[in-house]
């Protein structure tokens, strides 16, 4: 009879339990699958961003995380609760994206994503976020093929690949008049598929591509490569990678038989990182970019950044103000589907994701952010830079 | 009854032994047969092309033997594989590369030029101290390397001797990274030594740059391995360092001071791959703490593929190996991504043919 009466007690102390204080005010949005972002009065909205901190790329990771932080603290706010990022190191790689998004959705106070920085991290941390209904607003994810997966919650304000390479190749054929093209590319998903797609677009166009190497990221000595693509007589070598690679690719082009061949490369070797690693020896490299021109919205950033972190806006990588833009688009999108119900905030996630995939006329420093359908947010197209004088400048 | 079973395990060793020589004998066709395709049907490259092929892969090769003889010396006097060896060459290269920074840095100006610097009044004076700090820092580092983190396990089964030389690498690197940031630092070098300067040699009516950084340390590297050979050979240290790495406890008792021995050994090996990492400073021009990884990586294949103990071998395996890397993907016309698989098949075709290496252990006869 005591184990019955002790029972039934237990049993009423659960019912009670789950039909606590919360269950008894949660907002009606919330009966959904994925639920609400509960937070209370003394939490903070937590937006994640991972991406490279340490290693060869980890100048794109800190720079974007920097740009992050000042985009929280000029427009952090959720009716009344701070927003907070939460940065984590990926590594850039797919297990270390895998990992980061694991750690990241098990916080029930994370509800955004502004990443992640690389493509192959993304790749790998999207299907972690898909069921855990988190949007996310990658600032510099561009592989096209992220987006072609209908993925319900991946977004990007970077320009795609795509919108990239067909923008580079034309500018090569048309611009600057080469005929025959070289290229080199590092096997990654970003730099193997930028390559491919200004190959096509620039063969569709009339132009010769010559040759097509591989080289392995991470190596201090691509001698051999250069010298086969050498062997081609390419008026132009077109790189598909990241900085750490061209930086070395630059200082052997000489050595190699390739002087005065224009080395053209992608925003992954934009930067002043790419200058102070080739010398003088990166005068007359070009890149194509997203770095917008100077309007007074970039200026006013450009001065924040330095006064916070003692180094000029642009010189670690060029996703700095779109990764202030992704932040500020994701705050604004939680701001619109956010209620407050006594002392506690709740973000619906279902309607959080939809939030941001139905943005439209998001004005950001760098440019408008406009979701299509398959989740691509921008519209603008690259800008061409070329290094004189040790800085960058914008090309004819 | 002894006589049977004898016969029966030498006829299965002979069995053994014909099966990995025809296994040899195959690879080896495909890849004459694939090279002499490529090569010589294709002739996709002129022969300038092979020129510059050969010639980058003599220059890493030499530098992936000096690196190569560190491991095998430590690996024929302790019997393990010293992994923190890459780390101690990247230490050496920031050796060079901070050298070379701070000359910059003190003005040395004439009437006819008022802004020179020490780097590029005294280029050979400097180039000197680049490799006196560089190999200053790597002997010292490889000197506590083995009183702090081996010396204390040298009775300890070897497995445990490995673990500590991965955690020794990981330490260095990291400390490294801390140190001087993680990226990668641009190496300045004098003007006479710039590195696009050099010969212009004509190979089949094309110029061919035979730059002077490659020369020099192609020339250095083969002067400090003959060194280090009559220092093994004729000198008394040599003498030791063999009678070490022949019988610890019997040379103990023929007087030898064995720790003496061990930490000069580490000490040689130290210098020499510190003179390699000035040496990639100079010529590769790009340093980081992650600098020494990958070279340690493929000297120690290297030191594998020549016989590892074998300091000849280490030598031929080093050259043979950068310049497989170099030729290898073009030889075989794939990808120059795939220039590793070349050089691992290679590895493994060395070893199903000769199991000790291409010269075999020679410095140790004492095996496990």
């Amino acid at each position: 009879m005591k184990r019955i009466v002790l029972f039934v007690m237990l049993v009423v102390a659960f019912v009670l339990a789950a039909c606590g204080p919360a269950a008894a005010t949660a907002p009606e949005v919330c009966n959904t699958e994925l639920g609400c972002a509960v937070i209370n009065k003394d939490q903070t909205v937590k937006i994640g961003f991972a991406g490279p901190m340490t290693g060869d790329y980890s100048q794109f990771g800190v720079d974007m995380s920097n740009a992050m932080k000042l985009a929280v603290a000029d427009l952090g706010d959720v009716q009344g609760w701070k927003v907070e990022m939460a940065i984590e190191d990926d590594g850039g790689g797919a297990e270390g994206g895998a990992a980061v998004a694991n750690k990241l959705v098990s916080d029930p106070t994370f509800v955004a994503m502004a990443g992640h920085a690389f493509s192959g991290a993304t790749a790998a941390a999207m299907p972690i976020y898909e069921k855990a209904g988190i949007p996310m607003m990658s600032p510099s994810a561009t592989n096209p093929d992220l987006t072609a997966q209908g993925s319900a919650v991946f977004n990007r304000n970077a320009f795609t690949d795509a919108e990239q390479g067909k923008g580079a190749a034309t500018y090569l054929y048309e611009t600057l008049g080469i005929k025959k093209l070289a290229f080199i590319h590092d096997g990654t998903d970003y730099g193997q598929g930028l390559a491919k797609v200004v190959e096509e677009t620039f063969v569709s166009l009339g132009g010769e591509s010559v040759a097509f190497e591989a080289i392995t990221p991470g190596e201090s000595d691509y001698s051999a490569p250069l010298a086969a693509v050498a062997a081609a007589e390419p008026e132009a070598i077109y790189f598909g990678g990241y900085n750490a690679e061209a930086s070395v690719l630059v200082n052997q082009m000489e050595q190699a038989g390739l002087s005065g061949v224009i080395f053209f490369g992608g925003d992954g070797i934009y930067g002043k990182d790419f200058l102070a690693k080739v010398g003088d020896k990166g005068e007359g490299v070009y890149a194509a970019t997203l770095v917008p021109p100077g309007t007074d919205a970039i200026l006013a950033f450009n001065e924040a950044y330095l006064a916070a972190y003692g180094t000029e806006a642009g010189v670690l990588s060029a996703y700095t103000w779109n990764s202030y833009d992704a932040v500020g688009a994701l705050i604004q999108a939680i701001n619109s589907v956010a209620i407050v119900e006594g002392d506690t905030l709740y973000i619906p996630r279902a309607a959080l994701v939809e939030a941001v995939r139905s943005m439209n006329g998001y004005q950001g420093i760098a440019g408008v952010i406009s979701c299509q359908e398959n989740g691509e947010c921008n519209a603008s197209g690259p800008v061409f830079y070329i290094v004189e004088g040790g800085e960058w400048i914008p090309a004819e | 009854m002894d006589k049977p079973i004898s016969t029966s395990t030498h006829n299965k060793l002979r069995l053994e032994r014909y099966i990995r020589t025809a296994i040899g004998i195959v690879i080896s066709a495909f890849l004459f047969w694939r090279i002499y395709n490529v090569v010589v049907l294709q002739q996709h490259f002129g022969a300038d092309t092979w020129v510059r092929f050969g010639l980058s892969g003599l220059i890493l090769g030499g530098m992936y033997a000096l690196i190569a003889i560190g491991y095998t010396l430590v690996y024929g006097i302790m019997f393990m594989i010293n992994f923190a060896h890459g780390e101690v060459m990247m230490l050496g290269a920031f050796g060079g590369y901070f050298t070379f920074e701070i000359l910059r840095f003190i003005p040395a100006p004439t009437t006819a030029s008022p802004d020179l610097n020490f780097l590029n009044a005294n280029p050979f004076l400097s180039v000197l101290l680049a490799f006196v700090v560089g190999i200053t820092i790597s002997a010292t580092a490889g000197f506590y390397l083995e009183k702090i983190a081996y010396r204390p396990l040298r009775n300890a089964p070897r497995l445990i001797l490995l673990i500590t030389a991965i955690g020794a690498s990981t330490i260095l690197q990291n400390l490294a990274m801390l140190l001087f940031g993680p990226q990668r630092k641009n190496v300045v070098n004098p003007d006479v030594l710039d590195r696009a300067a050099g010969w212009v040699i004509n190979v089949g009516g094309n110029d061919v740059l035979i730059s002077y950084t490659g020369v020099f340390s192609l020339v250095l590297s083969t002067l400090l391995m003959i060194g280090l050979f009559i220092l093994v050979q004729r000198t008394k240290l040599g003498r030791a360092m063999r009678a070490v790495a022949q019988d610890k406890n019997t040379a103990f008792l023929m007087g030898v001071d064995v720790n003496d021995v061990v930490s000069k050994t580490f000490i040689i090996s130290g210098a020499l791959a510190g003179a390699a990492g000035v040496m990639w400073s100079i010529h590769m021009g790009l340093v980081n703490h992650f600098t020494g990884f990958l070279p340690g990586i493929k000297a120690f294949t290297a030191a594998v593929m020549g016989g590892i103990g074998n300091i000849p071998g280490a030598m031929l395996g080093g050259i043979l190996l950068g310049v497989i890397e170099a030729i290898g993907p073009a030889g075989m016309g794939i990808d120059f991504q795939l220039k590793d698989v070349i050089a691992f098949s290679i590895l493994v075709l060395v070893l199903i043919v000769r199991p000790s290496g291409i010269l075999g252990e020679k410095l140790s006869e004492e095996k496990l």
